[in-house]
């Protein structure tokens, strides 16, 4: 079952690198957090630990349905251009994200030795997502999806810990989750001035700025 | 005994597999608040074909007429490779998983060479499209199936789904399979069954010529190649060893896992169809070029044993 999930995380990830719309990227990272609390829950009915169940409820609650709604209403706000502008395309952007996803197998193999599949695989999806998700605030255009690669990259993290420690302390997740959505909401708005101000949030026209 | 139960499981397989598109065309529905046709619908259709007379034009040649009982022959004979009811029953000694892929380029190279036959724009527009996919598809298909055949340490489709447990290049390479399984049943992101408008069409362009029992026998054709990719699918994702032998009990066993895994299968396709819109047709090639680069990255993870 963990297999299941885990695979639909890695697929879910490599769908992002396709996305050519912002609602698409967006949509795809509130599935991609779905899936990541589904996880968590089968992790917390294996751990039978009342903790686990409230960190699952709480992702639940900010990562699918707060921050990808709060982002769909800014997106509908500064009325930009919807095209993400890749400076990679699709199908490049998946070879490069193939490589990535290659060196991380190697490296856990190395890293884990021999380890049960599930292991394994928790650790590849997990390194996996933080590097795409560090693709897609390099590779894009936009702003906005410079959000977004930051919370795939968290969710990457997340799932490492949960995977392989057995999560982190329960007071230092819940301090995670606010620390993400307040970021997400202060550069929500920072990106809402910027667009008042510039009249575009592309970030390789916001480097002509520098003196 | 053996070759007389092989029979009997192709002969259920063709006739249960009408029933697996009314079913998925009954999910869709459900999903859209709808009350649809009912479940026999397809056979329904097939009947009515059966019933009606057949026009060929003059200027086709043996090629039309040949197609629908090369088409269905070829798919019925790719049953032989896969496993259905039992593992045990699936055809030893007469090919592996390559025969099957062989035999399904061959039903499409005859389907496609007919609906170039007639001259007609839409025959010969469908059978370029069909092509045009069929080299995304097939490399897909060949590289996922080898990799789990590598982790099973056998190429028979049978033998495969027998001695496999779950895997992560398994996983992997399933859902690359998925997406071929949508492109070559003609569903949705790819192709529309539901529509007959010239600009989406490609599966149904090929069969526009056909009438009265050909096309009944080319859509039982599509039917049962649909079955036979749910049953590769279902066996690579719920690779659970049932029916390895050929006691009676471990048949019905097996029997209810097929049926069960198929009913998974069939609700798991309405539903992407359902949630997802038709692609342009130059978006496919994204979409397959994404299928190739699961089949790769699973036979990367193989490399690493896992």
């Amino acid at each position: 079952m963990t297999l299941f999930l885990l695979t639909g995380i890695m697929i879910l990830t490599y769908a992002m690198l396709v996305c050519q719309r912002v609602p698409a990227l967006i949509q795809n990272f509130r599935l991609q957090s779905l899936f990541l609390f589904l996880v968590t829950l089968d992790f917390a009915f294996r751990q039978k630990e009342a903790g686990i169940f409230v960190v699952a409820g709480l992702l639940l609650l900010v990562k699918v349905v707060l921050i990808p709604s709060f982002l769909n209403h800014l997106v509908k706000k500064i009325r930009v251009d919807e095209r993400l502008g890749l400076f990679l395309n699709p199908l490049l952007s998946l070879i490069a994200a193939l490589f990535l996803t290659w060196g991380a197998s190697v490296f856990c193999s190395w890293f884990l030795g021999t380890s049960p599949t599930a292991v394994f695989a928790a650790f590849v999806v997990s390194i996996t997502v933080v590097l795409v998700g560090f693709f897609i605030m390099v590779f894009r255009m936009k702003a906005l999806t410079q959000i977004v690669g930051l919370l795939v990259m968290e969710n990457g993290i997340f799932l490492l810990a949960s995977a392989i420690t057995g999560g982190m302390p329960f007071f230092v997740e819940i301090a995670i989750a606010f620390d993400v959505f307040v970021c997400a909401i202060i550069t929500g708005i920072f990106m809402y001035r910027i667009n008042k101000v510039f009249t575009h949030i592309e970030v390789h026209r916001l480097t002509d700025l520098k003196g | 005994m053996k070759a007389s139960l092989l029979l009997l499981q192709a002969g259920i397989a063709v006739l249960g597999a009408p029933l697996v598109s009314g079913f998925i065309r009954k999910v869709k529905n459900a999903l859209r608040m709808r009350q649809g046709a009912s479940l026999g619908q397809p056979y329904y259709n097939i009947a009515k074909y059966m019933a009606k007379e057949e026009v060929v034009s003059e200027a086709t040649s043996w090629i039309f007429r040949w197609t629908p009982s090369i088409v269905l022959g070829s798919t019925v004979a790719a049953l032989m490779f896969v496993p259905v009811f039992s593992f045990s029953l699936s055809a030893p000694g007469m090919g592996d998983v390559l025969t099957l892929f062989f035999l399904f380029s061959l039903g499409r190279f005859f389907l496609a060479l007919a609906g170039l036959d007639t001259g007609s724009a839409f025959g010969g527009m469908g059978s370029s499209r069909e092509m045009f996919i069929a080299s995304f598809v097939e490399p897909v298909a060949i590289l996922s199936v080898a990799v789990v055949a590598g982790h099973s340490a056998s190429p028979q489709g049978g033998l495969m789904a027998c001695s496999m447990g779950m895997s992560f290049s398994g996983m992997v390479a399933a859902a690359a399979l998925f997406m071929v399984v949508l492109a070559e049943t003609s569903r949705i992101p790819v192709d529309n069954q539901e529509t007959h408008l010239e600009l989406t069409m490609i599966h149904e362009a090929m069969l526009l010529e056909y009438s009265g029992p050909s096309l009944a026998m080319l859509e039982t054709a599509a039917h049962t190649k649909q079955l036979i990719w749910f049953s590769l699918l279902g066996a690579i994702l719920w690779p659970w060893p049932v029916g390895s032998s050929a006691a009676l009990s471990d048949i019905a066993a097996a029997a209810a896992f097929f049926v069960l895994k198929i009913v998974l299968c069939a609700v798991i396709v309405g539903l992407t169809e359902v949630s997802l819109a038709k692609m342009r047709l130059f978006r496919v090639a994204d979409f397959l070029g994404l299928a190739f680069l699961f089949s790769v990255l699973a036979l990367v993870i193989s490399g690493l044993g896992y």
